[in-house]
This record gives structure tokens, sequence and C-alpha cells, in this order.
């Protein structure tokens, strides 16, 4: 660092000390970091005590099917109770399962789409769609004016700090007369200016990285080696993403107007940006790739055999079964034991397998609209941003098609478990319980590659409006 | 008065030179129309949508064949939310409720699907509609348009001249602000008619009660909005000593005012009075459905007590000597109990929901734009009051349609004969359809009687403050 820019640094930091309202500014958004991590760690707790809740019902249910294995059988309740835990044809259908989508540490910092989804799911044996699509609760004035968590402190609030505290760097010094001093100075104008733009950068981005850091913290254990990635991660997007915005601030500075068309052009580009774009985009998008969900309504209702004496529609449901579940071919026992419970198990799993069709083009539909939307991600490194940092935190929308299909996967799971002890005719033993299946989801193994692209992205239009302002201003001040 | 039109006509000459206003009015133009054509678009595809649908499961209501009206109640009917027409000029809620829902005997199913879920997180950016163009960019337009209006005037000196030929302070404001609502008037007429047109030219389901007066009441709180903040912007410009502060004190407004208030407060309803999970909710209902909403009665107690009465009050010892089917009897019974334990706890949810809403309504005191938004969504139609009306018109039609099953069950059946009774196509029919009509405008006001004085009070005191500054107020040159 040459003795110039140190004086060009120290001055500014003087003048930056003296500045009340900048330091309030600062202050002011330091406070709103505060608030955000507060109100997203307040939402994550919520979201988390549910899940205890949830899994404790879990619990206390199952707990309840093996105890009575060790039970006197000498009343009718005690009696009942046995058969829901051991024999499959009471059992396929009353055993509820919880699938739970985890809470990553870091989803109080973005909550995404979590606050819209449904997160966890309770799943028995019966037709897996029937229980797929019930909402969490959610006060939808709520939803609509979306969360105040880090993530919208960093997109939304941050570009503002910038802009309040660079559209006069330039313009400033000219209006006040202090431009025609610094002009027969040696040093060229663009050279102060750039120094000007860093030392902010570095001020306003350091309250950034703080702000993070102790959301980072107040989540979780940054160092495990998986948290440690992500917060890595998360840091370098809230520098590129500050990045950003100054370099677009130098832009507009390099055409030498007044401070207030400074102000106005960098307002306007905000607005564009967070509002105008994204906004323009949804609506277009809902009407490019109309998504009709009514469909998928019927998929909810619970219907059941015409006659559940008609031999004949028994038979066709058990041969259509057949066709999609060959392993049960060989057991010679289809319609006569239990076969009330066997009939319905195989009309829902055939009703499963004759909706996957429907639910399908409507997970395709979504698809599309993704890939359609990201094609514009590069134009707008905001939305990009606010991405990614879902991503990141996975309150994102493919976390969530992820979940639906570890769901599916995970029904299947159980209704393999009941349907072979069903239609074998084997008792549910106190052993099995230990064999039960498990939730489990597969990582996207795409997370990092998707972020890395987006981080691609926006250094690049970063560079773009950066060297532009740098040959601009170096036209106009030689 | 005549010195105000005649700075008026100045006012509008100079501003229609600005590049600057001009393209941002055109740019608003656009972003109106780009608005209206995607509302009526996506009004249209879900209108049509819906009223398929809602057909296709008249249809098969009719068309379910003969059976016991018990399995009918059972099959049920689905009802979709329809679109209210002024839902293309605001969106309101829409994106965030609910979409269709399942009726069916003793459960009271969720609504599903809501629109937002089919989205990236990039919905969180809101959608353009009409109504966010005139609620958030218009006030900006504003902004650019008449932040200078005093302080350009200072910053070159003509303000004094201007005072030296004895013009007060007072006409000169009106001037200018006449000028400015003229300007801005210019844009919204060709909008409002066309607005106006669409909506008489598309409300084929007539949903929305009271449509003209909707209208009317929409036009006239718009114009409040727009004039506060051109009074607004005026006198920040007149107390300002350069234009720069000018500019950056109304925009500090304007993002606390659409962009930070709004959000916190809905997060910070959402922290006082926060929901309970799904989970939790439903297994209350159940709980107080087995036990009784005492704790104290448990199903089989209110059974057997309704049973003791029956008898007595007919005089016979046992239910089949009942003169009608006392199955049918027990079925409303528990039915009816359901449903009073049901409004004991959906009232206790809407409380909450009320809660959390209130005080966004009572910080609508001192922001005018959560009072317009709230009014504007209430005058569509889109808002939380007019789904939650939906929800229970809903949910009443499926008590009556679901007593009459129950009833014709207890009248035509012999107990204990539950296969061998059934009913057909007569008694689907006499289910009525469901239609649905918004609540009146009288009701839907009373809901807003807060934020209607808001803007009320807003515009009458900015009018007096205005005068009183203007008159107290030196001209000077800053």
């Amino acid at each position: 660092m040459d003795k110039v820019t140190k004086t060009i640094i120290r001055y500014e930091w003087t003048s930056f000390v003296r500045n009340k309202f900048q330091l309030l500014l600062l202050v002011i958004i330091f406070l709103f970091g505060m608030y955000a991590v507060y109100y997203g760690t307040s939402v994550v707790n919520a979201q988390l005590k549910t899940i205890t809740d949830v899994q404790k019902i879990e619990e206390d249910e199952f707990h309840q099917y093996q105890v009575s294995f060790d039970e006197e059988l000498n009343s009718a309740d005690a009696k009942r109770r046995k058969d829901i835990a051991s024999d499959p044809s009471y059992a396929w259908f009353r055993h509820g399962y919880h699938a739970v989508l985890p809470l990553h540490t870091y989803a109080a910092l973005a909550i995404g789409q979590r606050d819209l989804h449904p997160y966890y799911h309770r799943l028995t044996g019966m037709s897996l769609y029937y229980q797929l699509f019930e909402n969490e609760i959610a006060n939808p004035v709520k939803l609509y004016v979306g969360n105040f968590d880090l993530s919208f402190v960093i997109i939304y609030l941050f570009p503002l700090l910038i802009i309040a505290f660079t559209f006069g760097l330039y313009s400033i010094e000219k209006e006040s007369g202090v431009l025609a001093l610094l002009r027969i100075q040696s040093i060229s104008i663009r050279k102060i200016m750039v120094t000007r733009l860093l030392f902010y950068f570095m001020l306003i981005t350091g309250l950034a990285l703080l702000i993070s850091l102790i959301g980072l913290f107040v989540s979780g254990n940054m160092f495990t080696n998986e948290n440690l990635l992500a917060a890595l991660v998360w840091l370098t997007g809230v520098i590129l993403y500050s990045a950003f915005w100054f370099s677009l601030m130098f832009l507009i500075i390099s055409f030498f107007k007044s401070s207030a068309f400074n102000a106005i052009c960098a307002a306007g580009c905000w607005l564009v940006f967070l509002l105008v774009v994204p906004a323009v985009l949804n609506v277009w998008m809902t009407t490019k790739f109309p998504i009709d969900t009514t469909h998928l309504a019927e998929l909810t209702r619970r219907t059941g055999l015409e006659n559940e004496n008609d031999k004949k529609e028994r038979a066709e449901i058990l041969s259509e079964f057949l066709k999609y579940n060959p392993q049960y071919k060989a057991s010679d026992s289809l319609l006569h034991n239990n076969g009330n419970a066997k009939v319905y198990a195989a009309f829902t799993a055939l009703k499963d397998s004759h909706s996957k069709k429907d639910v399908d083009a409507y997970s395709l539909q979504i698809e599309k609209r993704n890939q359609w939307v990201n094609q514009f991600l590069w134009i707008n490194p905001a939305v990009n941003m606010q991405d990614t940092f879902s991503l990141i935190s996975k309150t994102d929308l493919n976390t969530f098609l992820n979940y639906q299909s570890a769901l599916t996967a995970f029904h299947k799971k159980i209704t393999s478990f009941y349907y072979d002890r069903l239609f074998w005719d084997k008792p549910i033993t106190q052993e099995d319980y230990s064999l039960r299946p498990i939730f489990k989801m597969k990582e996207n193994d795409e997370r990092w590659n998707m972020v890395l692209y987006s981080f691609l992205k926006i250094t690049l239009i970063s560079l773009l409006f950066g060297i532009t302002g740098f040959m601009k201003m170096k036209k106009i001040t030689n | 008065m005549k010195t105000s039109i005649r700075i008026a006509k100045k006012e509008i000459k100079i501003a229609l030179r600005e590049k600057l206003v001009l393209t941002l009015s055109c740019i608003i133009l656009v972003l109106l129309g780009i608005s209206l054509y995607t509302g009526v678009i996506a009004y249209q595809q879900q209108q049509k949508t819906i009223t398929n649908a809602q057909e296709e499961k008249r249809e098969e209501w009719l068309g379910q064949g003969d059976k016991h009206p018990h399995i009918a109640a059972h099959f049920g009917t689905f009802i979709f939310k329809p679109k209210t027409v002024l839902s293309l000029f605001d969106f309101g809620l829409d994106t965030y409720t609910g979409t269709s829902v399942y009726l069916e005997a003793h459960y009271q199913h969720q609504f599903m699907f809501r629109p937002a879920q089919d989205h990236s997180s990039m919905i969180r950016f809101g959608e353009l509609s009409s109504a966010l163009v005139l609620q958030i960019l218009m006030p900006l337009l504003i902004i650019f348009l008449a932040y200078a209006s005093f302080t350009k005037e200072k910053e070159r000196g003509t303000l004094r001249l201007l005072s030296s030929q004895g013009v007060t302070l007072t006409s000169i404001a009106w001037g200018k602000i006449l000028a400015y609502f003229i300007i801005l008037l210019v844009i919204l007429v060709p909008f409002a008619l066309g607005l106006l047109l669409l909506s008489y030219w598309l409300k084929t389901p007539d949903t929305v009660a009271d449509l003209g007066i909707r209208i009317v009441l929409l036009g006239s709180t718009y114009m409040a909005y727009i004039f506060i903040f051109v009074v607004l912007s005026v006198l920040v410009s007149l107390k300002s000593s350069i234009s720069r502060n000018a500019l950056l004190t109304l925009l500090t407004c304007w993002i606390l005012f659409t962009i930070i208030i709004p959000k916190t407060i809905a997060n910070l309803g959402e922290s006082l009075y926060p929901l309970p999970s799904m989970k939790i909710y439903k297994e209350a209902i159940l709980k107080d459905k087995a036990d009784g909403l005492d704790g104290k009665t448990p199903r089989a107690e209110r059974m057997t007590k309704l049973e003791k009465e029956l008898l007595t009050k007919h005089k016979v010892d046992s239910v089949q000597q009942l003169p009608f089917n006392y199955e049918g009897v027990r079925m409303q019974a528990g039915e009816e109990y359901g449903d009073k334990v049901y409004d004991v706890h959906w009232g206790r949810l809407l409380n909450i929901f009320n809660k959390q809403n209130k005080l966004g309504s009572y910080v609508s005191v001192v922001n005018p734009y959560i009072a317009l938004r709230n009014i504007s969504m209430g005058l569509s139609a889109t808002d939380l009051n007019a789904s939650i009306d939906f929800q229970k018109k809903v949910e009443n039609y499926r008590r009556i349609f679901i007593k009459k099953m129950n009833d014709d069950m207890a009248e035509n059946s012999e107990y204990g004969k539950f296969y061998e009774y059934s009913v057909g196509l007569d008694m689907w029919k006499s289910v009525e359809d469901f239609t649905y009509k918004t609540p009146s405008i009288y009701t839907t006001l009373k809901k807003y009687a807060l934020e209607l004085a808001s803007l009320f009070c807003w515009t009458i005191a900015l009018i007096l403050f205005l005068n009183y500054i203007t008159r107290k107020t030196k001209p000077t040159n800053g």
C-alpha cells in the first residue's frame, strides 16, 4: 500500500467516523441482522419442536405395539391391541410411520420455502397420495410478506446500505466543490474513487460477514465437516454479492452524473433486480406453464370397492395387482384368509399405480418451470443469491422435490414390509419390529456444483460491471 | 387559486421535459399493461380449470350409481376455490391459500395445494399484479417526480423571486401538487378504464358481491394513496435544504413503508402468537371427539345417553323398536358433536390468525402502504377474510350434505341392514351444487375500518399540515 492510498483511507475513515448518520445506518442494519437471526432461530425452533412431538407420537405408538406382545390376553381390549400389533391385516393400514425432512443447521439463516411446504408426513400402508398433500398450518398473510431472515437482510437491505454509502462518492465532492481541489493533485480521480470504494467495500462486507458469522455461530457448530463447508460457502456468497453491488455502483458513478441521478439510478437497479424482474418472471411463468392441481385433488379421495362381497370384482382387482406385484403370485391363500384386507390392500396399491402418471406429470411441470426460469438467473444476481442461500441451507424447492421422491420410496418400503406378511399369511413378530422400515433421504449430489455455478454467474456479472466502469472512468479522467 | 393553476401548468411543462420522469412513466404504463394482460390470462386459465373441475366433480357425484347414503357421504365431493374477477387486479393471498378441499363424512379436511408450492423460492420476491405496481412502484415514481419540487427552486434561487411577486408558498405548493396529480391521472385513467371494462366483460360466474361499489372504492382509495405520497413528497422537499437530502429522506420512507415494516410486523405477529402445528391441531380435535370437549364425556357415554333419551321419549325398550333407524340418528349426532369440536378448535386457530394480522392493522395507522394493501385485497376479495368466509361456507355445505345423507338413512332404512339399503340419482340430485358468493361490501369494509380511517386521517392531516407549514415557513434558498 503506497502512501497516497494510506492517506486517502485515513481521511475516509475520519470523515466516516464523523458522520453520525452513516454510523446510525450501520447500527440499524446490525440490529436488523440480529433480529433476523433471532427470528430465523425462532421459526426453526418451532419446527424442531413439532418434529420432536411427531417423533414422540411415533415412538409411543410403536412402543404400545411392542408392549402388547408381553401383555396377558385377558380382556377384549388387550386382544385388540395384540391384533393391531401382530396381525398384518390390521397393521398394514394402522401403523403410522413419520417421515421428517431434517432441518439443516443453517436453515434459520435462509428459511426459503421451509414455511410453505409440509416437512413431516405420517405414512401408513394405505394409498400414498391420500397422505401426501396435507399442508402445515400457516398464516397466508405471513407467507405472502415472507420471512425476515438473514438472507433477506443480506439480499435486500445490504444493497441499500451500499447505495446509501457510495452514490455520492464522486458527485458530492463535485457538488461541494472539493473535486476541483482533488483534480489538481497528482493522483488520478479514478484511483481515488477505486480506493474509496474499496474502503467502503471492506467496511460493509465486513459488517455483513460479522452478522453472518454471528448467525452461523448461533445456529450451530461451525467446525463439523458438513457445516464448515456450508459456512465457508455462505461467507463467500456474501462477499460475492456485496462485490456485485459495489461493481454496479462503480459503473453508475463512472457516468459522472449528479448525486440525485446516481441515487435514482441505483434505487432503480435495486428495484429492477429485487422486485420488477422476479415479479414479471413469476407471472410470466405462471401463464406460460399453468399447473392444474385439480386432478391431484381426486387422489386424496378415500375410495373403496364397489361392492365388497362381489367375488368377480375381487378377483379382477387381485389379478391386476399381481401383474404389478408378481412376487405374490405363489401365495395360494389370496382369496381365503383375511380376504378383505388383502383385496383392500391390493385396491389401494393399484390406485397408487394408476395415479402415478398424474403425479409424475405434475412434478415434471414444476421441473420445467424451474428449468425455464433458471436461464434468467444470469441477469439477476439477487434471485440467484437467494436460490444459493436456500440451496446451502437446504430449504430450496429441489430439496422438497427430493423429499417427495424419498417419501415415495419410503412408502414402498412400508407397503412391502406389510404386504410381505399380509399376502404370505405371516404374523408380525416382536423381532420384526427391529426390521421395520426407516426413512432415508438421498443427498442432492449436484448441490455444491449448483452453488459453484451460481457463484460463477455472479462473479462474471460483477466483473463485467466493474471493468466497464473502470474503462469509462479512465476515458473521462484522462 | 389562479396562481396555483398557473404554477401547475408550468410544472407539467417542466415535467414533460424531464427524460427521467417520462421514462419512468412509460415503464410504469408498460408494467401496468403487462400486469393486466397476465392477470387476465391467469384469471381465465384458472377460472376455466376450476369451472371444468367443479363440473366434473358434480357429474361424478350424480353418476356415482346406487349405494348406501353413508357410503356416498364418504365418497363425498370436492370444492375448488373460484377466482374473483378482481383477482386479475390484485392477486392478494390467492397464491398462498389452498385451492381445493375434499368433503366427506366425519372429517373436516384442510384446503390443499397452495399455488406458491409449485414455485421456486423466487415466488417470495412477489408477483407482478396491477396492485403491486400501483402500491409499490407508483410511490417511487411520485418521489422521483416531486422530490426536487421545492429544493430545485431553492437551489436556483427562484423561490425567492416567486415570493417577491406576492405568491404565497401555500399556492405554490398546491400548484405543484395539482400538477403532479394531473400527470399521474393521465397515466392512471386509461388503465382504470381498461380494468373497469375487463372486469365487467369477464365476470361470467358472478362470485363478487357489489362489484360496482368495490371498483369505485378501489379507485378512490388508490387516489387517496397517491395523493398522500404526492403531498408527502412535496412536504419533504419543502423542508429539505437540498435535493439530495429530500430524495434520501423520501427513499428511506418508501423502503420502510413498503418493504421493512410490513415484513417485520407480520413476522413479529407470528413470534408473539405462535400457531400450533397441523399434527398437534388434528390430534387435539381427535382427542376431544373421543373424550368430549370437557374431557369427561367419552364417546361411548355420549352415545348411551342419546340412546336412553330416545328410548324414554318414544317409550320403547330397544333401539330396534324406534320408529326410525337409530344408526342414522346416532351417526348424525356423532357428526354434530364432531362439528362442535371442530368449531371450537378452528375458532381458536382463526383467533390466532386474527391476532397476528391485527398488528398489521394497527401499524397501518402510521403506514399508508399497509392500509391500502389490506383494503385493496379486501375489496378484491383475495384477502384472508374472503378465504375464511369461503372455507366457512364450504364447511356449511358439507354439513348440510352429510345431514341429508344421515337423515335419509334414519328415515328410510332399517336398523342393522346396511348393505341391503341403497339410494340413487334422485337423492344425489337433491344435494344442490355448491355456489359461492363473497361477503357483501358492508361486511368487508367493517373489517377494514381502521385501515380506511388511516387513509382518511393521513389525507386530512397532510392537507392541514401542508397549509400550516407553508404559512409558517419563510422562502429561503436553503
